[in-house]
């Protein structure tokens, strides 16, 4: 299955880039010849559904702001889940569509994409001001969060999953 | 006081809200765009070697890195005293206008479009690319889609990296482009080109053939009066990459012409207790308030003012379309040049003005022989101290300024981003938007939304380089609250 691990993420706007961190922390616990390619991105919407050509599976790894989510608690969610529950920092883009939309969109004109796509979203707290280092509660989701990335790409059993993290 | 609060975040906190204020009589006192500041970023930049600036800066939003990066380079290439070759130059602008194919044909198709293509008074749900795709057809939607992968292709190979290139180094280009990559490039600007013109035409039967859509484009709800600022090249055509910023009245006289270094000089910056964002005006003509007119400083920095700021389009093309656009929108030539057009929602018909610009433009460089000349790097052997870089992003004339020690460590960090320029007309126009649809303190519920949203959509505004990101499509939220705070009417339109 060709995988694409995509951190998303702003990484000079202090947690926003937990996404970054994570899929750079991921590929440094992977095996050099595994075929999965990791990468980052700071973009949403068309450009985010265009990265995922080709693939068969793409895991997502994002910032998430609201009420409801803890700075550090770390999400998984399906894109159909996406729809309901609220958007990630970076599955929105203001410019264009967003995640949801431009897959449906890339969908119709015949674009080769992943069925797969799992998002993980880690809660943050402070996306308004600079600095390259997240806040320390949001960089101690790191270890847990890469794990849930690797049992992700590893087992798709994803009820032993979530109930090994809960 | 009745006060309504428009709050396009609703599901994700804290990034922003409309708020609406109406006096005794119920008509709109004021209207406020309130969007949280992002924090620190001189800061941030204060102490790190300048040339780092193009890559940090790209980083500020995902939406027009290509123009930050672009403005950091030539703040870098005054920084350190070095003139860019022709070749460079050629091989930049070449860069930055395959940027300007792919962002002016999302806008159109994926933001603004869907307004004139698929109707203002279709759901909500509807007004989107899925919504444009569905009415223009399959075929289109795949060129659309065709259109941003081989730009992005271009800005991977020429800028060195794709969304946030890498390239720009002061005086130079870290990278030349090859024959191969040459012949590659030049197809797809053909490819753009006959894209560009397809978006004219599609504009022409879909919005211009249909009356209601013109008398709304003509509508005094949608028509401010203002100066008009845009980069002139030496024959006052528009240029996105460099020359000199010019600034005409709304008679369409031109105020002022300078140099982008001594924008200080032109541009002061008002503060407003309610927002944190900075509103840019003319120093020269004063503020006056939120009021457009000859006396007031207030300025835009749009598609539209670009046009209505320069006498035509350099490439053949596009100065047909800029002729057209001028006079089905019955302006005048006065001393050689048309009147400015001041209706709001033709900035995105100025936008696929700019598209076929950009397209030919883009065409012209790479089959300029000096496209592919190896010596894209400078030397550089100055001292750096201070330098100023300027382009016309897509939204706006974007300014980097720079000062720096003469090890060329920051010392100070100055951006003027192209929306910002445009803010106290977004407030304007959200203003007036309201108050046609706010009377004696009846509030016409529908379209209200959507009216509002279209005022501000037309400028494209980039909130990302202030802010962070807004939602995908504004799900607004309208809260109408009495004169002792409690909610009268709740609104709202979710669009995804």
């Amino acid at each position: 299955m060709k995988t694409l691990i995509l951190g998303l993420g702003n990484p000079i706007l202090t947690d926003d880039g937990i996404g970054v961190l994570v899929a750079e922390s991921v590929r440094s616990m992977l095996p050099s010849k595994t075929g999965i390619d990791v990468a980052e991105a700071s973009v949403g919407g068309l450009t985010l559904m265009e990265s995922m050509v080709g693939y068969d599976r793409v895991i997502l790894i994002d910032a998430i702001h609201g009420r409801d989510q803890k700075p550090g608690c770390i999400l998984r969610m399906t894109l159909a889940e996406l729809r309901a529950l609220s958007p990630t920092q970076h599955t929105a883009s203001p410019h264009d569509a967003n995640l949801v939309t431009a897959i449906e969109l890339g969908r119709k004109m015949g674009l080769q994409l992943p069925e797969n796509i799992v998002i993980f979203a880690i809660g943050v707290e402070n996306i308004f001001e600079f600095g390259d280092r997240p806040s320390p509660t949001v960089a101690a989701a790191i270890p847990l969060a890469t794990e849930a990335v690797l049992r992700e790409i590893n087992h798709n059993d994803e009820e032993a999953l979530w109930s090994h993290l809960n | 006081m009745k006060r309504i609060t428009i709050d396009p975040i609703t599901r994700l906190e804290g990034h922003g809200k409309i708020e609406i204020f109406l006096n005794e009589e119920g008509e709109v006192e004021n209207t406020y765009l309130q969007i949280p500041e992002l924090r620190g970023f001189e800061q941030f930049c204060v102490g790190r070697p300048a040339e780092e600036m193009p890559r940090i800066t790209n980083r500020i939003c995902g939406v027009c890195p290509e123009a930050h990066h672009m403005a950091s380079t030539k703040a870098l290439d005054a920084l350190y005293h070095v003139e860019p070759s022709s070749a460079v130059n050629k091989v930049r602008e070449m860069f930055y206008s395959s940027f300007y194919v792919t962002d002016h044909t999302t806008h159109f198709y994926a933001l603004g479009g869907p307004d004139f293509v698929v109707g203002p008074d279709a759901p909500a749900a509807e007004r989107n690319i899925l919504g444009v795709v569905h009415k223009v057809g399959v075929e289109i939607g795949k060129e659309v889609i065709d259109c941003r992968i081989r730009n992005h292709h271009v800005i991977k190979i020429v800028g060195g990296r794709g969304v946030h290139p890498v390239a720009g180094m002061p005086g130079g280009w870290s990278k030349a482009i090859s024959k191969e990559e040459r012949d590659e490039i030049e197809s797809i600007a053909r490819k753009n080109v006959d894209f560009a013109l397809f978006s004219l035409k599609i504009f022409d039967e879909i919005v211009l053939a249909n009356q209601a859509y013109v008398d709304l484009i003509l509508s005094d709800t949608f028509t401010h009066k203002t100066y008009y600022m845009g980069t002139v090249d030496e024959k006052n055509c528009v240029n996105f990459y460099d020359g000199l910023i010019r600034v005409v009245g709304p008679d369409g006289k031109e105020f002022v012409k300078y140099p982008p270094k001594d924008y200080v000089k032109h541009v002061a910056e008002r503060v407003e207790p309610w927002s944190y964002l900075k509103f840019p005006y003319l120093k020269d003509v004063g503020w006056k308030g939120f009021v457009d007119g000859q006396e007031s400083g207030i300025y835009c920095a749009t598609p539209l003012s670009r046009l209505n700021a320069a006498d035509g389009m350099a490439t053949p093309k596009a100065q047909e379309a800029f002729e057209k656009f001028y006079e089905t929108l019955g302006s005048k030539k006065i001393n050689g040049r048309y009147e400015p057009v001041h209706f709001r929602l033709a900035t995105h018909w100025a936008r696929l003005v700019e598209l076929l610009y950009a397209a030919e433009r883009m065409l012209e460089l790479i089959t300029d022989p000096e496209i592919t000349d190896p010596n894209v790097r400078t030397v550089v052997t100055n001292t750096p101290d201070e330098g100023v870089g300027s382009v016309e992003a897509p939204r706006g004339t974007l300014t980097h300024h720079y000062w720096t020690d003469d090890k060329g460590i920051l010392t100070k960090v100055n951006l003027i981003v192209g929306t910002t320029n445009n803010n106290a007309p977004i407030t304007m126009s959200i203003k007036k938007a309201a108050a046609g649809l706010i009377q004696k303190g009846t509030v016409i519920t529908e379209g209200l939304l959507n009216r509002i949203e279209m005022a501000f959509r037309n400028y494209d505004p980039c909130m990302s380089c202030a802010t962070h990101s807004l939602p995908g499509q504004m799900p607004l939220e309208v809260i109408i609250k009495g004169p002792d705070g409690t909610i009268l009417e709740r609104l709202s339109q979710f669009t995804d």
